[in-house]
């Protein structure tokens, strides 16, 4: 950290907030706010006594409010950089450190908060985690019985930096304790709580029981697991070395942990699950190895940042495997624990990759993104007829499509991913995508349903997962209905209500509308845009009074090949139930309201081509059959 | 596959209102020491091991095992679970599933006096279990068509709060803390009491 | 003049005491002025039982069951609550002072707490002075 702020090229700006960012890759505009510290960072030498005049106490978070701080204080003594900042919710304004500051003159209580811009080429997002709080876990008594400590608590009674300078106390009357449970698991792998494991508790429970083995041998410690995971290099013999230690090792989940009132001596009431047996035994203190949880402010740094959560609150990298430090947004990257939990070697590695994936982005002049983004044919734009709309803008989730009064919308390139939701929303087709404009789209549609339309099923596939989920039914050679015809668009926001009343038109026995899971969507809120308007075609179609089940919607991630096939069988089922002659009527009845619904596609310039095109395509195809048949 | 599906242990039970959750046990033990059964009662009672069995399939084992008998359903391990399984549902199924296989429980659960009975039915409403009933019965010596209180021995889980309250000491439960025994005991301790105080 | 000790009977709901040894000082060390009676729930306490005893001599009645909703058997303890507050009353019209039935509702997690609550009230039934009997032995043993 101190070779950081020493660093001539890195400015580091502490006690201060991220408020607003602007701009896109490479290009970012930040809003920063450097709060009041009411000491003139330039000035303060961190000498510390304007902290030794303070007369006012409160407890000091640094140390688990196990120690008090006073109202000037700096948060650990090996804060950097070293300036002194002075508490204003708990300042009596006794002036008595200005006093004690002389002539440096350093404090300054005018000081108010500071709200600049800066010009910033990526963004890295380092947020950390924060800590569970056990004293919502009611059996485990933190809070009521003092001998209950935190994971936290015990790192800084057993640090030598710390109130009690490394020497192992406890709460209730100041003894050395001979005696000490650590429980693993408070608050994680719990349903009621977090449902997930959080990583480096068992090795951290290890590390502190040998840490004060070796400190006391004396002390007798007993570590509380459900299971022991020590997945990395070197963990297991970590393990091992504190077994052979003579620490203990007991598998059970604590259910209760009563205290003696006489003695505060805590008692820990587990099933011995070896043993099959309950086991209470005597502690004179019992460490809780607490949870690892999002911070508090995540939703507020992720909607600044525009960066999706995975359930439970953390940040959404790109894509899980292959881009783990990405976020949705270029340019803006995660590193460490943010992200999903991490011990150390896993956040420095996850942190240089953050800076080597940055750092490309400052060395280059010129940025690549995916050409499939969207375009705006100006003259068919109403905004620029002086109409007011802005549909498109509402639906992008990048916000990369900026709206003027009279002007017609523009896409700012750089920061459109592609997923077509703008182009589909758009009520008077004046956006399209690249590579997948309405006349590529339906020249597809009609060369697919070419040939006896009624019998397919016709489904729209997302790029991320239903079309995963498709290819991964195929590879695993799970059967589905082979009147299954699909096309793949980027995102579940791209399928156009136009493409479904289309394909109903052109006599479609079905239609699949599927995309990601509201969580795994790769264009942050895409599946969203798409799902709004999927459950409105549902409405709509109801009213028309179609056979349920005609259109479908199902939300199928990469991994649900099974479900990917379950769902086109049942599909042929509904098909297969209904009367030919019925279904012939019905899509009789309903192509003159389709063809009504899709009439603005029509308008929407290649579209004309790609009628003309697939015609030809299919000739040619059938053409072909016929040749290869005979 | 050895078993047509569906004829698990497993699938019979997940089936049933509360058992939902049942395959997602991890063995952490909660459960057990939550419980005072195992500590008061039984030493043999462990609703872990009996998930375990049920996850194997050892069905035999677990309609002789005395672990669905004597649940309670207090829930105290419920509140308890870190994976939310409704254990006394489970438990509960398993016992339900016993007893259609013919198997009975081994609690000596509350005996109704037929013979001084009256049938006033307080008993009937102060049952936890629903166990009571008040039925029309034919009593030998006593004639045709009584209301008389009947136990149901696959509700009845033995707490004897039925016997409190009855006014004329016609129910009773077989064996454990029999009424007389507890009135005798305490007499002859007062009585022992006294004496060395007199001396 | 050494005073007699009075003579307790202890009501206890065999699931009430988490802690084993709590459990272990009740069964084996519970000193010799107090008795224990084992119910299977505080549901089970019978007002005749109470009766009993205090027709036998006992100075005073505790009754030791779980909390509200931690009843072993459902809602025993709620139904015991209702009758013996109930039983407790009358006893009191009758002349046995209020002050000699006491109930305790023991918590999950509270261990060594039912040793000083013995201990306090056995003090406070050594304080109080009158003495009621509410029946004498011989109408007892006209019963049989």
């Amino acid at each position: 950290m101190v070779d950081a702020a020493r660093h001539p090229k890195i400015d580091v700006r502490t006690y201060t907030n991220v408020e607003r960012v602007e701009g896109y890759v490479g290009n970012f505009k930040v809003q920063l706010r450097e709060k009041a510290r009411h000491v003139l960072a330039d000035r303060c030498n961190g000498c510390g006594e304007c902290s030794k005049a303070c007369p006012i106490e409160v407890p000091n978070y640094f140390e688990m409010n196990l120690a008090p701080r006073k109202a000037a204080y700096v948060p650990m003594s090996q804060s950097v950089p070293l300036r002194y900042t002075i508490d204003e919710e708990a300042c009596i304004h006794c002036y008595k450190c200005v006093d004690a500051c002389g002539a440096l003159e350093a404090i300054d209580f005018s000081q108010e908060d500071k709200v600049v811009w800066e010009d910033i080429g990526s963004i890295v997002v380092a947020t950390g985690f924060n800590h569970f709080d056990p004293s919502v876990i009611p059996e485990y008594g933190y809070g009521r019985y003092p001998n209950v400590i935190t994971a936290m608590e015990m790192e800084r009674l057993n640090n030598s930096a710390g109130p009690t300078t490394g020497n192992l106390i406890r709460p209730s009357d100041q003894k050395n304790p001979q005696r000490l449970a650590i429980i693993n698991c408070v608050g994680s792998r719990d349903k009621r709580f977090n449902p997930w494991c959080s990583n480096f508790c068992c090795m951290y429970a290890i590390k502190n029981a040998v840490l004060l083995k070796q400190m006391n041998p004396e002390l007798e410690i007993s570590i509380y697991y459900m299971d022991i995971r020590t997945p990395s290099k070197g963990y297991e013999e970590f393990y091992d070395r504190a077994r052979s230690m003579g620490i203990r090792f007991i598998q059970g989940r604590p259910s209760l942990i009563t205290e003696d009132p006489q003695t505060k001596n805590l008692f820990v009431h587990s099933e011995d699950v070896v043993l099959g047996k309950i086991s209470e035994l005597e502690y004179d203190m019992v460490m809780l190895n607490q949870a690892a949880v999002p911070q508090p402010d995540v939703d507020t740094v992720s909607s600044v940042l525009n960066i999706t959560q995975s359930p439970g609150g953390w940040f959404m990298e790109y894509h899980p495997k292959l881009r783990p430090v990405d976020s949705p947004t270029d340019g803006i990257f995660l590193a460490g624990a943010c992200q999903g939990l991490k011990d150390i070697p896993s956040s420095v590695s996850s942190g240089l990759a953050t800076a080597s994936r940055a750092g490309r982005i400052l060395h280059s002049d010129e940025w690549e993104i995916e050409p499939i983004i969207a375009q705006v044919w100006e003259d068919r734009c109403v905004m620029a007829q002086g109409k007011v709309c802005g549909v498109c803008s509402r639906a992008c989730p990048y916000g990369a499509i900026v709206i003027e009064e009279g002007k017609a919308a523009s896409v700012t390139v750089a920061k459109c991913h592609g997923c077509g939701g703008c182009v589909a929303e758009c009520p008077h087709n004046a956006i399209t995508q690249m590579h997948f404009t309405d006349a590529q789209v339906l020249a597809q549609m009609r060369a697919l349903l070419a040939d006896r339309p009624e019998e397919k099923i016709f489904a729209f596939r997302c790029h991320w997962c239903s079309y995963g989920g498709a290819d991964l039914a195929g590879t695993s050679h799970f059967d589905y209905s082979a009147n299954e015809r699909g096309i793949r668009v980027m995102c579940s926001a791209r399928m156009d209500p136009d493409f479904i009343y289309e394909a109903f038109r052109l006599g479609a026995g079905a239609v699949l509308y599927s995309g990601c899971h509201p969580q795994d969507c790769h264009y942050i809120t895409g599946q969203r845009v798409g799902a709004t308007r999927a459950d409105r075609l549902q409405k709509l179609f109801e009213k028309l009074e179609m056979t349920s089940g005609r259109f479908r919607i199902e939300w199928i991630s990469a991994a649900e090949g099974d479900k990917y096939s379950r769902v086109i069988n049942e599909m042929q089922k509904v098909i297969d139930n209904i009367p030919h002659d019925q279904l012939m009527a019905e899509i009789e009845r309903l192509r003159p309201e389709m063809e009504k619904r899709a009439r603005r596609m029509y308008e929407t310039p290649g579209v004309d081509k790609a009628l003309v095109y697939s015609d030809e395509m299919v000739q040619a195809i059938t053409a072909k059959e016929v040749k290869s048949g005979a | 596959m050895e078993h047509e599906k569906g004829s698990d242990l497993r699938d019979l039970l997940i089936v049933l209102p509360g058992c939902e959750k049942l395959d997602m046990c991890f063995s952490c033990g909660t459960c057990v020491s939550r419980c005072p059964i195992q500590q008061k009662i039984e030493p043999a009672y462990n609703p872990r091991r009996l998930l375990k069995m049920i996850a194997l399939n050892m069905q035999q084992e677990s309609f002789t095992s005395i672990t669905p008998y004597l649940c309670s359903a207090c829930d105290l391990c419920y509140s308890a679970c870190p994976q939310e399984i409704h254990i006394s549902a489970v438990l509960n199924g398993v016992k339900k599933l016993a007893m259609q296989a013919g198997f009975s429980t081994p609690l000596k659960t509350a005996r109704v006096d037929a013979l001084t009975c009256v049938g006033c039915g307080f008993c009937e409403k102060v049952c936890p279990y629903q166990a009571i009933t008040v039925k029309e019965t034919n009593v030998p010596l006593r004639g045709k068509n009584l209301l008389i209180a009947e136990v149901d021995g696959a509700k009845c889980m033995a707490c004897g709060t039925c016997s409190s309250i009855c006014r004329s000491n016609s129910i009773e439960l077989q064996d454990r803390e029999n009424s007389e025994e507890v009135v005798q005991d305490l007499w002859s301790w007062l009585e022992t009491v006294e004496m060395g105080a007199e001396k | 003049m050494t005073q007699k000790k009075p003579l307790i009977v202890l009501f206890q709901c065999q699931y009430c005491l988490a802690s084993s040894l709590d459990q272990y000082w009740v069964e084996q060390e519970l000193p010799e002025n107090v008795k224990r009676v084992k119910v299977p729930c505080s549901g089970r306490i019978d007002p005749l039982y109470i009766l009993n005893a205090i027709q036998g001599g006992a100075d005073g009645i505790m009754v030791c069951g779980c909390m509200p909703e931690k009843c072993h058997y459902k809602e025993g303890n709620l139904h015991a609550r209702r009758t013996l507050n109930e039983f407790r009353n009358f006893l009191n019209t009758l002349g046995y002072p209020q002050e000699r039935f006491v109930f305790h509702w023991m918590n999950i997690d509270e261990r060594g707490v039912i040793q000083p609550l013995l201990a306090s009230f056995e003090e406070r039934l050594k304080r109080s002075k009158d003495r009621p009997r509410l029946a004498n032995r011989m109408l007892n043993q006209e019963n049989g």
